[in-house]
């Protein structure tokens, strides 16, 4: 044992900087408390769940500065819960509990699931409680989250898939820009062109590894992912994955990326950042991505932005795309005063003026139809016409049962499922045996989970 | 839980025997129950409901479907098993997850008994790279993650520029299987080399003196002498290192999460990544739970393995 | 050993090699948290704009002191609850006797085997059931005791020479007494591993507080430093390795300091 003085004067030393440190925290620990305490006083708290990063989540805390500064009954507080997937369990495991939101933003694809939980109220209730007038709102993103009539939440952030390049490179290299509805082998010219005439300095194209594309290359094709009409006429039993269309598409990018046109960014945040890192840095041309990119690809970039609809099969007519993002919830495991805020504060989201300042942050599409008429929302027209096309392309399709999204439980694992599979053609592997893989574990989920829920 | 050092296996775990029947020579009073009671009362409890009750509950759920809120609904005995050691996606995460174990377990003691080795001489200045080889001690998960993502990501980390200046073909580290997998690999090593090096140092200064002068007198080369005095010498704490780590790299989730979230093409999808993702993604809990008891048995056969070895060890 | 001069030099230069390897991405992590973003991703590492910026919008933006204070609380909650509670298993252990007392010992010595990670489903529910969630406690009830901290007290206690407990019987002190008086005392170095590993071992946590906190009050540094990479969507490298920065600093600091005493610690171990 140790005891001699050395070690005795280390320990002081020791137990110094640990009461150091301690100082330090209860010192900045009471420092801070008192705005927090000046802000909750009296007000109902309403905590509220997002997903949303960068741009998005700093525009959507100035929502909520706005808001709590607007009215004096209710507080919202804003936390950032990861990304979507993480999201849906989390909320579903908490409900009931102290930890619960108030009022959730849950992703276009768990629709289903969360409604069939029956842990939320309705936002009809509100609707009808208020005479709010919702045929403001976008009709098409409306009945992504309704239900037989009635109203299960307030579609938020909504985008579309587009396609963006380079345009200040394409002019550089004199490369012709893609058309603005564009086919596959339109972009594997201009992808081919890109690289080659920039001798490999910029890579010609990518598709992030992500199941949401994958699912928007097969509404454009017009097939469906889920049978019964992609879950519009029944609850599905099996999906189907091994289509030729869905076979072609992937065929094409493994093409490409055996040309060495295509770089593969893999799968996750991690793969969008660095996509979108080397898009800003000009080492990559061309990339599918959500509307919501649009906010992040302005600021600061350089480089003209060129957007065109997202990329259709050769030798047929593009179906069109379902819209993407989330909606908001209201859970119905707090008060009636809670959610009654919860109302109030998607209300203020859903005016033409916050709608109009939300696309013009992020490219989410704003809802509210009044707001094209907003200064902020044509200047940003007039200075990039460029991003008029996420809505053009929006209102170009017409709505059909494999272009309205797909009304199916687990469509996570559907995701992680596709994104192995699409990670696996990526590689090298063959198209047809990696997606046959991905269809049979996820007919086995589907069945396993439509007998525990006794559908 | 932290990844490399396991609650299981600490150094101090040494046992001189296995529990017998009272420590003789104490003058025990005949029953001490309530005494017991309130000094043990509080551990039983919390080791009750926090560790024996969730094992009986896993294995219960892993016999059921549960639905989407997590309920068990259907029994359906063993079939979560049968389908997870007939789905290749499960056989690909035991293959990954042995591959890492491995290779972790392997360069996590080679390094660590060269940097022991290395440090126990005496030179001048020696303290300084004995402090310096423990750093990563005060490293971590998060932390070593971030680092190394950095260090790995495309463009603009480390051995891309490196790259870049040699003319080697560009890697993908992170989105490329085998690249990934040894990512993740050398950044578990690195943050387990601390520890390591602090246990075998600790081991190598305990070896006697005059083995080494006997052995040098016999005309023993350097290596001779290390293979035929060290690695004998020390082989009990190199047994105990291997099974910490091997433990511990069977446990490893946070930098897995933080640096590839199991990808790319569910090369790096670990065991507990897996029960994660099925549990705490996929809500599809009663497979998780089966994935959880797989786990359990192999962790439980390692540590019993530890137990056996040094209860031997102690017998001689 | 015999130290030729010529192989003196060589063995300096592996050493250097090898302290480099090590403390490489500490340096690198250092060096880039006090570049501009906009250096770091033109891949302009050797910038000679240095600043601090990176820390003081770490501080500013991101609720990472939040963050550093919830785990300190944190971990010396579980630290000090795994003193005691531990020592006071491993002392009816060795100096109490009852019914059971080796079968006991056995289970307990079991749930060793037992990984947490095997078991954060049940567990999830029943802090949920609880009303735990997103909470300190949370983090710390789970792990008040420990059956390895149990194990190895018992090991030291076990050390303590049976003329101490004659006598302490002789004077007429209880086992509360001979607990605090004499047991604790003794087994000091073991009582320090203890504390030490425990406290690590709180801070390091992952998993489980990334299951159960949903906001930032709660959150500890492993799950905030994940919170701040996932939020950022443009590769923000100078802060997040500034964030990085400032979370090791402290372990550092506490490692180089404490090094000594906790190397004793682990030989004392070693040893017994």
């Amino acid at each position: 044992m140790t005891t001699h003085s050395d070690s005795h004067k280390r320990l002081w030393i020791l137990g110094g900087v640990l009461l150091a440190l301690i100082a330090v925290f209860a010192g900045w620990s009471i420092l801070s408390k008192p705005t927090a305490q000046a802000q909750g006083t009296k007000r109902t708290k309403v905590v509220f769940w997002n997903e949303m990063t960068g741009p998005a989540q700093a525009q959507l805390n100035t929502f909520v500065k706005e808001f709590n500064k607007s009215q004096t009954k209710y507080e919202v507080v804003p936390e950032f819960e990861g990304t979507y997937n993480e999201a849906v369990q989390k909320i579903i495991n908490t409900h009931g509990t102290d930890a619960s939101p108030a009022v959730f933003q849950s992703m276009d694809i768990s629709t289903s699931q969360i409604y069939h939980t029956g842990y939320t109220t309705p936002v009809q209730k509100f609707i009808d409680e208020d005479h709010y007038d919702v045929s403001k709102i976008a009709p098409g993103a409306r009945a992504f989250y309704a239900n037989k009539g009635t109203q299960l939440s307030m579609p938020f952030n909504t985008s579309q898939p587009v396609l963006y390049y380079n345009a200040t490179l394409l002019k550089k290299y004199k490369i012709t820009p893609p058309p603005v509805n564009p086919s596959y082998s339109d972009i594997t010219r201009v992808a081919t062109q890109l690289t080659e005439r920039s001798h490999k300095k910029v890579q010609g194209m990518t598709v992030e590894i992500y199941g949401w594309l994958f699912e928007q290359f097969m509404a454009n094709s017009g097939v469906s992912l889920a049978n019964q009409e992609d879950g519009h006429a029944g609850t599905p039993t099996a999906v189907n994955f091994t289509n030729a269309a869905t076979v072609n598409t992937m065929k094409w990018i493994q093409d490409n990326l055996k040309k060495g046109v295509f770089v593969n960014y893999g799968a996750g945040a991690n793969a969008q950042n660095n996509e979108t890192a080397s898009f800003l840095s000009g080492r990559l041309g061309m990339f599918m991505q959500s509307s919501a990119s649009i906010g992040q690809l302005t600021t600061g970039n350089p480089d003209k932005l060129g957007i065109t609809y997202y990329p259709h099969p050769d030798g047929q007519k593009s179906n069109g795309v379902a819209i993407g993002g989330a909606s908001l919830w209201i859970s119905n495991d707090k008060t009636s005063n809670v959610q009654r805020g919860a109302w109030e504060f998607i209300k203020y989201l859903m005016t033409a003026k916050s709608q109009a300042e939300w696309q013009v942050a992020t490219g989410y599409l704003a809802l509210n139809t009044d707001s094209q008429k907003e200064a902020v929302l044509q200047n940003l027209y007039k200075k990039l016409p460029a991003t008029k096309v996420p809505g053009e392309q929006l209102r170009a399709a017409t709505p059909n049962q494999t272009n309205s999204g797909i009304f199916l439980q687990g469509l996570i694992q559907e995701r992680n499922l596709t994104q192995t599979a699409m990670e696996q053609i990526y590689n090298g592997s063959d198209i047809n045996k990696s997606l046959a893989t991905a269809e049979k574990s996820m007919n086995t989920y589907i069945q396993g989970n439509n007998r525990a829920n006794g559908y | 839980m932290q990844e490399g050092i396991t609650p299981a296996s600490k150094p101090g775990l040494k046992p001189k025997a296995l529990p017998q029947s009272g420590a003789k020579g104490f003058n025990l009073h005949v029953n001490d129950k309530w005494y017991a009671l309130a000094f043990l009362g509080p551990s039983l409890l919390i080791l009750g409901v926090f560790v024996f009750y969730p094992m009986l509950r896993t294995l219960y759920l892993s016999l059921f479907l549960t639905d989407n809120v997590g309920r068990p609904t259907v029994f359906i005995g063993l079939q979560n098993y049968v389908n997870l050691l007939t789905s290749s996606a499960y056989q690909a995460s035991l293959q990954a997850t042995a591959v890492y174990v491995i290779g972790v377990v392997a360069f996590t003691l080679i390094l660590g008994l060269l940097l022991a080795q290395m440090a126990v001489r005496k030179l001048a200045g020696i303290q300084w790279f004995r402090t310096i080889f423990s750093a990563t001690m005060g490293v971590s998960v998060s932390v070593a993650a971030i680092f190394w993502l950095f260090i790995f990501s495309p463009s603009v980390g480390l051995f891309d520029q490196i790259g870049n200046l040699l003319h080697l073909p560009l890697v993908q580290w992170l989105t490329t299987p085998g690249p990934a997998m040894i990512a993740v690999i050398i950044s578990t090593v690195w943050m387990n080399l601390g520890f390591t090096f602090l246990i075998l140092f600790g081991a190598l200064q305990m070896v006697p003196q005059p083995l080494y002068e006997a052995a040098a007198i016999e005309g023993a080369s350097p290596s001779y002498q290390f293979f035929h005095v060290t690695i004998p010498m020390i082989s009990p704490t190199l047994f105990f290192t291997s099974t910490v780590t091997l433990i511990g790299a069977f446990k490893s989730f946070g930098l897995i999460d933080l640096m590839t979230a199991g990808g790319p093409n569910n090369a790096t999808n670990l065991m507990v990544y897996q029960v994660y993702r099925d549990a705490f993604l996929n809500g599809n809990y009663g497979l998780a739970s089966a994935e959880s008891v797989i786990l359990a048995v192999i962790i439980a056969l390692f540590t019993l393995l530890q137990f056996k070895f040094l209860e031997k060890r102690v017998t001689y | 050993m015999i130290q030729t001069k010529t192989r003196k030099p060589l063995r300096y230069l592996v050493l250097i090699l090898l302290a480099v390897i090590i403390l490489g991405p500490f340096l690198l992590g250092f060096w880039t948290s006090l570049l501009p973003t906009a250096d770091i991703a033109k891949g302009a590492l050797w910038s000679t704009h240095i600043s601090f910026a990176n820390y003081a919008e770490a501080v500013k933006q991101t609720a990472i002191l939040r963050y550093l204070l919830n785990s300190f609380v944190i971990s010396t909650l579980t630290m000090a609850a795994q003193l005691l509670f531990c020592s006071l298993g491993a002392y009816a252990f060795v100096f109490l006797k009852f019914k059971g007392r080796d079968l006991l010992f056995y289970l307990i010595l079991a749930t060793m085997m037992l990984p947490f990670e095997a078991e954060v489903i049940p567990n999830f529910a029943t802090v949920r059931k609880l009303n735990l969630l997103n909470n300190y406690a949370v983090m710390v009830i789970p792990f008040l005791t420990s059956a390895f901290g149990i194990f190895m007290l018992r090991q030291a206690f076990r050390q303590i020479p049976p003329e101490l407990k004659e006598a302490a019987d002789v004077e007429g002190l209880n086992h509360w007494q001979f607990y605090w008086r004499v047991t604790l005392p003794y087994a000091r170095i073991s009582l320090f591993t203890l504390a030490a590993y425990s406290f690590l071992e709180s801070w390091n946590q992952y998993l489980w507080p990334m299951l159960t906190t949903f906001s930032d009050k709660f959150r500890p540094v492993q799950d905030g430093l994940r919170q701040l990479q996932s939020q950022e969507t443009f590769n923000n490298w100078g802060m997040i390795q500034a964030s990085a920065v400032i979370v090791v600093v402290p372990t550092l600091i506490v490692l180089f300091v404490g090094q000594h005493y906790f190397k004793n610690g682990l030989n004392e171990g070693a040893t017994k």
